[in-house]
């Protein structure tokens, strides 16, 4: 009981450094992506410091509330946004033995707990009682409903031809071949979790919940201060999170050359891999429409999963009770 | 009184005040959210009946799908008409008296018959257990659940179709 508080603590701390560095590491690689130094000054070399410069004056800042706001809501949106975005990690193993909670339906805690983020996002365009934060949050429902369907269908790829929802299970099953490169179903069910976290972190080219041209900034625009760090910080945690969730499902969690010790370090390796990848793509793409996002979600995603879903069983029912 | 006992009476305390909540409040957005926080603790309750698969399933179906459905009602509705739906409670008396002979009823029940059941043991993987009952003997429920569904479907579709 106590040690499990202890590990849980641990994670949690480790996890928020780790959420402080991501930040360092997309401006970075943006920055290279547009042949620009990016953060540089503070803290040589490369601005190592940058990110906890940020937290400082983000503590520092006035935290303003609007006079027209629904205080309760408001205020607490943050929060609500937040607690989902760092529960996630409790599932997460980052090692056999290593990890808060190595649940049997790991898969789907996840994916239930991520869905909470929601009532946060429109809490608080809600609450700030602001057109553009309003219409943010309206567009931040519509998106997610579209997309929820179709990243839990594509992470259920992997738990079909695993046979189960743990996620030290899913990764032992990855032992001989990782899912990612199973022939066809495994690259299909890959790219479509990649384009369905793409919308779920509501990222760029699906961004239009924050559109800065047309919504400055969607649903935080009222936001300042350490309240804007927290719902900055759910986001990171939750981009991390998809991240190491996409390692483990697909690219073999822990599994690689060299001794057991450094499977931790294959798992962060991977997840910067996906975490890259997803950055590339919304550096180099143009924000889509909404009526486009809409149609690519219902009439692609939703029935290409559902066809990779049926494939997977398929496969499965072949190999007989090999699958477990 | 064990930890588990506590974190039932908390949850409990939760989930009471906050379902009395979402009829008692005017304000039809902060429903919603007292809704969520109901089915949140719900779920809550689940997870300290060591079912953490009932609790996930109601976290994304309820307080996920449900309750983000029902904003984007709200929200359509609402702010587009203009004007502030608030949300009235007629007959609250006579509701509080059908609530309180309801619970009187189910507690008058529970506190005459001999709680001799000890409770089960835990199942070795619940999961397992549901999902074959769903495809073994509740079968033609799921199916009939599934047809259910398509009908509520195409009726969505046939009153949204635009007018041509």
């Amino acid at each position: 009981m106590a040690w499990h508080a202890i590990e849980a603590f641990i994670v949690l701390n480790v996890l928020l450094g780790l959420v402080a560095y991501v930040t360092l590491l997309e401006r970075k690689f943006a920055a290279r992506m547009q042949s620009r130094i990016g953060p540089y000054y503070v803290g040589r070399p490369h601005g190592w410091l940058q990110p906890i410069a940020d937290a400082l004056k983000l503590m520092m800042k006035e935290d303003i509330v609007p006079a027209t706001s629904d205080r309760a809501v408001y205020n607490l949106a943050p929060i609500v946004f937040l607690v989902p975005c760092l529960l996630i990690f409790a599932t997460l193993p980052f090692a056999p033995t290593l990890g808060v909670a190595d649940l049997n339906i790991g898969v789907l805690f996840f994916l239930a707990v991520s869905s909470l983020e929601i009532v946060g996002l429109f809490m608080g365009g809600w609450g700030s009682n602001n057109k553009y934060a309003l219409l943010s949050a309206m567009r931040a429902v519509n998106q997610i409903i579209s997309y929820d369907l179709p990243f839990i269908f594509a992470a259920l790829v992997p738990v079909v031809l695993a046979g189960s929802m743990q996620m030290s299970s899913i990764v032992a099953a990855q032992q001989g071949l990782w899912f990612v490169a199973y022939p066809l179903i495994g690259q299909l069910a890959f790219l479509a979790f990649v384009v369905a976290t793409l919308a779920a972190e509501n990222r760029v080219p699906f961004d239009i919940l924050e559109a800065e041209s047309e919504l400055v900034a969607g649903f935080r625009v009222e936001y300042s201060g350490m309240k804007f760090a927290l719902i900055q910080l759910g986001e990171y945690a939750h981009m991390l999170g998809t991240s190491f969730l996409g390692a483990l499902l697909f690219l073999g969690g822990w599994l690689g050359p060299g001794p057991a010790a450094l499977g931790p370090l294959w798992l962060l390796l991977k997840a910067m891999v996906i975490f890259l990848l997803v950055t590339w793509v919304r550096w180099s793409f143009v924000r889509i429409r909404v009526d486009h996002i809409l149609a690519i979600s219902w009439k692609l995603l939703m029935p290409a999963t559902l066809v990779l879903l049926l494939a997977a069983g398929f496969v499965v029912a072949t190999r007989g009770a090999g699958g477990g | 009184m064990t930890l588990e006992a506590v974190g039932f009476w908390v949850v409990a305390v939760v989930l009471l005040a906050s379902s009395l909540a979402v009829v008692l409040t005017p304000n039809l957005f902060h429903a919603v959210l007292y809704l969520a926080a109901a089915l949140v603790a719900t779920g809550a309750i689940f997870l300290l009946l060591e079912q953490p698969f009932l609790f996930a399933v109601q976290l994304l179906l309820y307080a996920g799908g449900v309750v983000t459905i029902v904003v984007f009602a709200i929200m359509l509705t609402e702010r587009l008409i203009g004007e502030r739906v608030r949300q009235t409670s007629r007959h609250l008396v006579n509701g509080a008296i059908v609530a309180a002979a309801v619970f009187a009823g189910i507690a008058g029940f529970l506190l005459r018959s001999p709680l001799a059941t000890p409770r089960p043991g835990p199942v070795d993987d619940a999961t397992v257990a549901i999902g074959r009952a769903l495809v073994g003997p509740f079968a033609v429920t799921l199916e009939l659940l599934g047809v259910l569904l398509v009908t509520a479907l195409l009726g969505a579709l046939y009153f949204a179709r635009s007018d041509e």
